[in-house]
């Protein structure tokens, strides 16, 4: 029997031998290592940039918070715009997760234990989990307040998706006292804390609201301005101006939104403290040049008619009031303007800024400016008697009546004339100087466009007809009613109250035009313009005039004949004036003056413009609008002697 | 060998035993947890109401080896204190009754009274985290957890926990205090809460959420008293006196500092104010 082969004592048969299967299995497992191993260090070495934003984004998240806006004081330093604290108690939700696992689970035990079978979806549970821990935090605020807050379910599902990170308002603008309670009954540590963020405060309510301006929530500050570029980004909701010295100067006033970089779990839980973080900077503040007493005095003393007041700085244009009734209350736009409140304003036409887009003819106070365009025309001097007032006078064949006095006028020289404004007398020097005359001394004092006032939304409907505009935009001829009526300030002549007080103002320094400026700046130059070119005794001659329309006879006569109104050891200067306007309710009067003091130096100039409401009333310039002036002015210089007084030094001993 | 191993065993027991005590720590319920440190507290507080007699004691023998003209002295000064104090007392009662007789003119709600309970300071706790004091006095005085503790300087904290004959009382320098206040001459609430006090420094505190107009400084100091609003301590009582003022970063407050008085950490006798009319 032959023995069995020897066997080697390993199983694992060898091969040396060249088999094509092997190498083609090597080949294939060397190519896959390969193809592995570039697919690696593709992705650690090329793409590695795009893993690290990938990660990045995946793990970081952006709030962006917005700076609070600057404050806006008046000239004398005196706030009238500036943010007011709004504290409000919110939940710091990304420190519930705890909570908000165990709320789950004890819920879903419920279930299971009563062998309820109908258990809602784990998204449904998770809601009721979320709403019933946030409650409970809720249930202690309103035991501290006595308040009976709940929760809205809806809300803050959308919040825990969206801004999970940001904390969540239980109760939104607490009083003072209820600040108070909180601070000392709630814990340090709680998630539950008293928040702050800023809404906009108007200390004096509703004065001067036109000017200021008020401001609207906007989406906030620009992502791109900020580090973290493609995170998710939370923004809380900035302001943005929309009127008044808010809308004009927004950049300025605008803070400068921070910015947190914060870490967060996969389900957007925050950890750890903030990668990066940069506090908001309050916004620029600003001066206006508004004088809140004056401006204060010229509301009340508009009440509750329709009308606006101008007060300007002769010297630097600088506007010291601007009044336009009816108005409205800032404070009903912090933090936000209700549907009522809106509708209220939208009810009385209280949004518009009168002063600046309430277009009027200026009526009697044009004659200041058609006695300028004669005098330098030639057509009077100042000592003529052209006409002969007997109450009416023929125009081609319409009768023209002189709507002053209540007896005829006679026959007046110019100063008389202006100061009791005889209509006579000026259609009769309007029809001597000529429309176009007229229309070019206007344009020269730039009555034919916006004064190119610091604020938004100026009006550009202002108009000085001439017989060429006449034919362009009606297709007539100029008729000579036409210049009896323009030489009174009425027909198709258009101005704003802001014209006429810059009008007044030039005219006071002898100029031909102001620009009026809402900025205050202590070491503003004096402005100077074109002289008006008037010689002096023709200028001495309108000042009489202007002056007597406050006096005695003139038209303007309360204003020193009613103690009230006087303005004691102060010459004025100024014209009353009565215009037509259209309303839905008939043909009403607008009532106009505009004046400028001391007569001998003049510092400021007023321009007020009154609309009557009763179609058919007399409203007359001198009993409506002459009072506001006389309180505009009256402040204006009580504040001056006030000031005087505070500076001069004490007397020495005798 | 196996010697070897029961003697690694014997070596480790004890920190088998603190592990496991540490684990059943962890897993023990609440409830138990919050006995055990009652019980642990009770007990320990005979020792510490003990130690603060004995402290008494010894500050008793130590006034007594003072001289006999010391002795006149301070009682001098102590009659005159006395004096003061009565006049002070007779003005207060005429005050409060011209008070009580305007708040019934104009019909005012009665306000908060509360009973004064004087207590003597056992114990003292004071580290960086926490600033705490033990008064010997509790439950069995009718003191509420919660209540505010003063002195003759203003306020000395709030009752954190009540035990059987003692009470735990967080000072206004621990940082886990806030207390609704006002700055003198002004009466817009701001929040006061103790800081991260230094081992050795004096106590201080901050406030937060001062208006811009309010100005302060170390030579011109503000008095930071209660502002009574939050409901827990009277109006009036000084907290302290803030001494630097600076803008908060928003721009819309100011925050500061606030040197509160050294007597704090030195108090042998505190009142509780127990409100009346608890709730």
């Amino acid at each position: 029997m032959a023995a069995p082969p020897e066997r080697s004592g390993s199983l694992v048969e060898s091969k040396t031998g060249f088999d094509p299967r092997i190498v083609a299995f090597h080949g294939i497992l060397a190519l896959l290592l390969l193809i592995l191993f570039c697919g690696l260090a593709y992705q650690q070495l090329i793409k590695d940039a795009f893993h690290h934003e990938e990660e990045r984004q995946q793990n970081e998240r952006r709030v962006i918070v917005p700076g609070p806006r600057g404050n806006i004081y008046d000239r004398d330093g005196r706030l009238l715009v500036g943010n007011r604290p709004r504290f409000a108690v919110v939940l710091n939700l990304d420190e519930l997760r705890p909570e908000f696992r165990r709320e789950f689970a004890r819920i879903l035990s419920n279930y299971k234990l009563t062998g309820d079978r109908d258990i809602p979806a784990a998204d449904q549970l998770e809601q009721i989990a979320h709403a019933s821990v946030v409650q409970r935090y809720m249930d202690q605020v309103n035991a501290v307040l006595g308040r009976f807050g709940t929760v809205d379910s809806n809300r803050l599902r959308n919040h825990l998706r969206r801004q999970l990170l940001l904390p969540y308002t239980l109760i939104d603008d607490l009083k003072p006292e209820e600040f108070a309670i909180l601070v000392e009954h709630l814990p340090v540590n709680s998630p539950l804390q008293v928040y702050t963020s800023n809404t906009r405060y108007y200390p004096y309510g509703a004065a001067a609201a036109h000017a200021l301006g008020y401001v609207n929530a906007n989406e906030g500050a620009d992502d791109e301005e900020f580090p973290g570029e493609g995170l998710t980004t939370l923004k809380l909701k900035g302001s943005v101006g929309r009127d008044g010295l808010e809308k004009q100067f927004d950049s300025l006033l605008q803070g400068e939104a921070g910015y947190t970089i914060l870490r967060v779990d996969p389900a957007g839980y925050k950890v750890n403290p903030p990668i990066e973080h940069r506090l908001p900077v309050q916004g620029h503040s600003l001066t206006c040049s508004l004088d809140i007493e004056i401006q204060k005095a010229a509301e009340e003393a508009i009440g509750d008619e329709t009308g606006a007041a101008v007060a300007m700085d002769v010297r630097t244009g600088e506007v010291l009031a601007m009044a336009s009734k009816p108005g409205y209350d800032l404070n009903a736009f912090s933090p936000h303007l209700s549907v009522a409140a809106a509708t209220d304003i939208e009810a009385r036409r209280a949004w518009s800024n009168i002063a600046l887009n309430g277009v009027y003819s200026p009526g009697s106070t044009f004659k200041i400016l058609v006695s300028s365009a004669a005098l330098l025309s030639g057509a009077i001097t100042p000592t003529d008697t052209p006409a002969d007032c007997e109450g009416v006078m023929m125009v081609g064949n319409r009768r023209f009546f002189c709507s002053n006095g209540l007896e005829q006028h006679g026959r007046l020289a110019l100063s008389d004339a202006i100061a009791e404004s005889c209509d006579i007398y000026f259609y009769t020097v309007g029809l001597r100087t000529s429309a176009d005359v007229i229309a070019a001394e206007a344009r020269r004092f730039h009555l034919d466009r916006p004064t190119g006032i610091d604020l938004p939304g100026e009006t550009h409907r202002m108009l000085i007809p001439d017989p060429a505009w006449k034919r362009r935009a009606r297709g007539e001829n100029w008729t000579p009613g036409d210049t009896a009526n323009m030489a009174i300030g009425q027909g198709d002549v258009q101005v704003t109250p802001l014209l006429m007080a810059c009008f007044a103002a030039s005219f006071a320094r002898g100029e031909l035009w102001t620009t009026p400026t809402l900025l205050h700046d202590p070491r503003r130059p004096a402005q100077h313009t074109e002289p008006i070119g008037l010689s002096g005794p023709q200028r001495a001659a309108i000042l009489k005039g202007m002056e007597g329309a406050t006096m005695e006879r003139g038209t303007a006569h309360i204003l020193t004949s009613l103690d009230v109104l006087r303005v004691p050891g102060v010459r004025i200067a100024g014209k009353t004036g009565t215009a037509q306007i259209k309303r839905p309710q008939g043909e009403v009067d607008e009532a106009w003056f505009i004046c400028f003091a001391p007569l001998e130096n003049p510092e400021i100039a007023v321009a007020v413009a009154i609309e009557g409401d009763v179609p058919g009333e007399n409203f007359a310039g001198g009993r409506y609008a002459v009072p506001v002036a006389s309180a505009v002015l009256k402040k204006f210089f009580e504040k001056k002697r006030a000031s005087a007084a505070a500076i001069e030094p004490p007397a020495g001993p005798s | 060998m196996r010697i070897g191993q029961s003697q690694r065993f014997d070596q480790a027991r004890p920190f088998v035993a603190l592990g496991v005590a540490l684990a059943v720590w962890l897993v023990a319920p609440v409830a138990i947890k919050t006995f055990a440190r009652a019980s642990f507290f009770e007990m320990t507080a005979p020792v510490t109401s003990v130690a603060s007699y004995v402290s008494d004691l010894q500050r008793f023998w130590a006034l007594r080896l003072h001289s006999k003209e010391a002795l006149i002295e301070a009682g001098r000064d102590l009659a005159r204190l006395d004096a003061s104090y009565s006049l002070s007392v007779q003005q207060n009662s005429e005050l409060q009754a011209e008070v009580e007789r305007l708040e019934r003119l104009l019909r005012m709600p009665p306000a908060d009274h509360y009973r004064f309970e004087h207590a003597r300071v056992a114990q003292r706790d004071f580290s960086v985290w926490w600033q705490r004091m033990v008064i010997r006095k509790g439950a069995d005085y009718g003191i509420p957890k919660g209540a505010p503790v003063v002195y003759s300087g203003g306020v000395v904290g709030r009752v954190a926990e009540v035990h059987a004959y003692t009470s735990v009382v967080e000072l206004i320098s621990d940082p886990g205090l806030r207390i609704a206040a006002v700055v003198d001459g002004d009466t817009r609430p701001i929040s006061y809460q103790g800081a991260e006090n230094p081992v050795f420094g004096a106590a201080r505190g901050v406030v937060e959420f001062v208006p811009l107009d309010v100005y302060a400084s170390l030579s011109e100091p503000k008095r930071l008293a209660t502002s009574g609003l939050g409901g827990v301590y009277p109006p009036g009582l000084t907290i302290g006196r803030i001494t630097h003022v600076e803008p908060s970063a928003d721009g819309l407050f100011r925050t500061g500092e606030v040197t509160l008085d050294i007597r704090l950490a030195e108090l042998k006798e505190v009142t509780v104010l127990v409100p009346s009319n608890p709730g």
